[in-house]
């Protein structure tokens, strides 16, 4: 294991720069793909957009919230971007879908981007045969899938009770049924994510170093 | 010489006693998130906003002397974003409906540092009215069994949700055999008016809007359910315990914009057409003598149980976390409002309106373009009186008459009507008009109908 760690470290080091692409890449892709998404679902390109003093109310919620442990879940759901569709049909308009840029899940995203950048270096570093390089794709492929999913930022007048990541499935189409039975595995299913990808990243690792400890060994004669 | 020190020590002495004057004065800052298209909340929110009652009510005395306020609106589609801006403290009053109300309760419980507190009601239906199942205008549906195998939306998590599926339940309709869609007020009007949906379930005023403007018709009223529908004030507990004068404060507002819409409902609707975009017609059918919503800000033991009620669904259908309604509920700010005003709130509290009771023999309706609202105390009298307004090609804006069986006030063009004999009933479903008609040997005509029945030749 200590040499997958070797290994995992060395590659990071390596390509940090890459790593730190593939962060940004996913950040912006998965909202403009949350974006596009809305679009394409309801047929109607985004009419207003409002900027929130993301800095200001986090400050605020540290000075008026006591409890140090509330402090970091009230201060995950802070909005910095808010763009939708407002209906105006309806009184003096009405929000008809919304996408929110919140810097946590934006984070959240930053992560996703440098463990998927990760393990397809790995692949790379490992020269891995076309049935394990398909595992591991499909293994990365889902677990970028379920973190995305549970990431997800989208929201409508529905969310009258709890607004939450069930809500762009939903949005998506989801039944309602499926969507709130799935609303509290929420966490597992993020966890499960980096869960899978951590384990592949190490799984690649170990795959190297013991490659190269084989490669090393002198040959019996 | 003399003169001038006084006067370097009078400009001193006035200097000193600005800037103690200053540094005593605090700046208050009140935050109120509200929603101008639930009706139901108007008499915390817009109305109070709109005639600058809260400042009318702030404490100027005592601890309150030097003190600066900052009153500022934010208005939302639903409660749950306000319930997010109170945890970051953004607000520190919330409006909103029974449900979301529930949810801002169990959420705050859930941290260990902050509380919210219920603090005031806005407004009730006894039965339940305000939420509603409307399908399209043309569909051959009339009653909430004909939805069986059908798609019904609502916005899951609010007030209509929890309406539709206790009304499926007790008409003996499992949630297998509906399809259940989750869909926003907006889009589920705009689909009822496209037909592209057999049924939507939404709450105060989107029923009313969609029959108003001739796209939805009413199969089911919340009143079925017999569960109160309430609208209510929640108050974060710090701000409360720093400024209790200004919660006391703010629910006087809400019973004085109660007061002011009761005053003159015609002139409070058509004003609260211009702030809130809702058609001043609708909103008539809520805040006018015998309307949906009766404003009252007092905490009644009912209320209570039904929030439990209420709160019970959120647990079995979206796990939502407890809520210690003991700890949650106080009346303590609602009484000392009450008794600053002078008002009794015993009797206040006692007091429950049941429109079945409250509104038989209400006169009925008419709103004339220009001449604004007159009352007929009798059906003959109303048909008579539309007879000649339509004859002389008047515009009307809209008419108002009341439901038989449960006393709601309704559209008269809505409506379904009965003639039995020389008599005429109204109606608000299908079914028990047929009922009706059976029963006292008559027919369902149209409001065209009754109305020609009163034209009279030349």
């Amino acid at each position: 294991m200590t040499g997958a760690l070797h290994i995992l470290i060395g590659v990071a080091r390596a390509q940090w720069r890459r790593l730190m692409l593939w962060g940004f890449a996913f950040m912006v892709l998965s909202q403009v793909a949350m974006l596009a998404a809305l679009i394409l679902r309801f047929q109607a390109l985004p009419n207003y957009q409002t900027f929130y003093n993301w800095p200001g109310n986090v400050a605020r919620i540290i000075r008026s919230t006591p409890a140090l442990s509330d402090m970091p879940g009230i201060i995950a759901e802070e909005w910095l971007v808010e763009i939708g569709r407002m209906n105006y049909d309806y009184g003096t308009g009405i929000s008809e879908w919304s996408l929110n840029v919140i810097p946590s899940r934006l984070v959240v995203m930053f992560v996703l981007g440098i463990l998927v950048g990760l393990c397809a270096a790995l692949m790379r570093v490992e020269r891995c045969s076309l049935p394990v390089r398909g595992s591991a794709r499909a293994v990365t492929g889902l677990g970028a899938g379920l973190i995305a999913m549970t990431n997800a930022t989208m929201s409508w007048v529905v969310c009258c009770a709890t607004p939450s990541w069930v809500v762009g499935l939903a949005m998506m189409g989801l039944g309602v049924s499926s969507s709130l039975a799935l609303e509290t595995l929420g966490p597992w299913l993020n966890f499960g994510g980096f869960g899978l990808l951590l384990a592949l990243a190490l799984c690649l690792a170990w795959r190297s170093s013991r490659r190269a400890t084989i490669l090393a060994e002198p040959a019996h004669a | 010489m003399k003169h001038q020190s006084c006067f370097r020590g009078a400009v001193l002495a006035m200097g000193l006693t600005s800037l103690g004057g200053m540094a005593m004065a605090e700046k208050i800052t009140i935050a109120i998130g509200h929603q101008s298209m639930c009706t139901d909340t108007y008499t915390a929110g817009i109305v109070v906003k709109e005639l600058g009652l809260l400042e009318k009510y702030l404490p100027t005395d005592g601890k309150y002397a030097d003190a600066e306020y900052d009153v500022s609106w934010a208005d939302y589609s639903s409660g749950g974003p306000i319930t997010n801006q109170m945890l970051a403290n953004k607000l520190n009053f919330g409006v909103m409906g029974d449900y979301p109300l529930i949810v801002n309760g169990a959420k705050f419980q859930e941290t260990e540092s902050l509380r919210t507190l219920y603090v005031a009601g806005t407004g009730y239906n006894l039965k339940g009215s305000g939420n509603a199942i409307v399908v399209p205008v043309g569909s051959d549906i009339y009653s909430i069994d004909q939805l069986k195998g059908k798609s019904v939306s609502t916005p899951v998590g609010s007030a209509a949700w929890g309406m539709l599926l206790k009304a499926m339940q007790d008409n003996s309709i499992p949630s297998a055999e509906y399809a259940l869609k989750n869909q926003s007020p907006a889009v589920g009007a705009a689909n009822i008016a496209a037909g592209k949906i057999d049924a939507h379930s939404d709450f105060c005023p989107w029923s009313e809007i969609m029959e108003f403007r001739g796209t939805g018709r009413k199969i089911y009223d919340g009143s079925e359910t017999n569960v109160p529908y309430l609208h209510g004030v929640v108050v974060r507990q710090d701000f409360a315990e720093m400024y209790p004068e200004v919660v006391e404060a703010f629910i006087k507002a809400v019973w004085a914009a109660g007061e002011w819409i009761r005053e003159d409902p015609m002139k409070a609707v058509s004003l609260m057409e211009g702030w809130t975009g809702v058609e001043k017609e609708v909103l008539y059918l809520y805040f006018s003598k015998g309307g949906h919503l009766t404003l009252d800000p007092t905490i009644k033991t009912e209320w209570v149980d039904a929030l439990k009620f209420n709160h019970g669904v959120l647990v079995k259908e979206k796990a939502i976390p407890p809520l210690d309604f003991d700890a949650w509920i106080t009346e303590d700010y609602v009484k000392a409002a009450y008794a600053d005003l002078g008002l009794d709130y015993a009797a206040d509290k006692a007091m429950m309106v049941d429109p079945a009771e409250a509104n038989a023999g209400m006169p009925l309706e008419i709103w004339h373009a220009r001449d604004g609202i007159s009352s007929y105390p009798d059906m003959p009298a109303f048909l008579t009186a539309m007879a000649e307004m339509t004859g002389t090609g008047a515009k009307l804006n809209a008419t108002y008459v009341y439901d038989v069986e449960t006393g709601l006030k309704l559209f008269g063009k809505t409506a379904f009507w009965v003639k039995a004999g020389e008599d005429y009933a109204t109606f608000l479903r299908k079914g028990e008009a047929e009922t009706f008609a059976t029963a006292h040997d008559g027919a369902l005509i149209t409001f065209d109908d009754a109305i020609s029945d009163f034209v009279t030749e030349g």
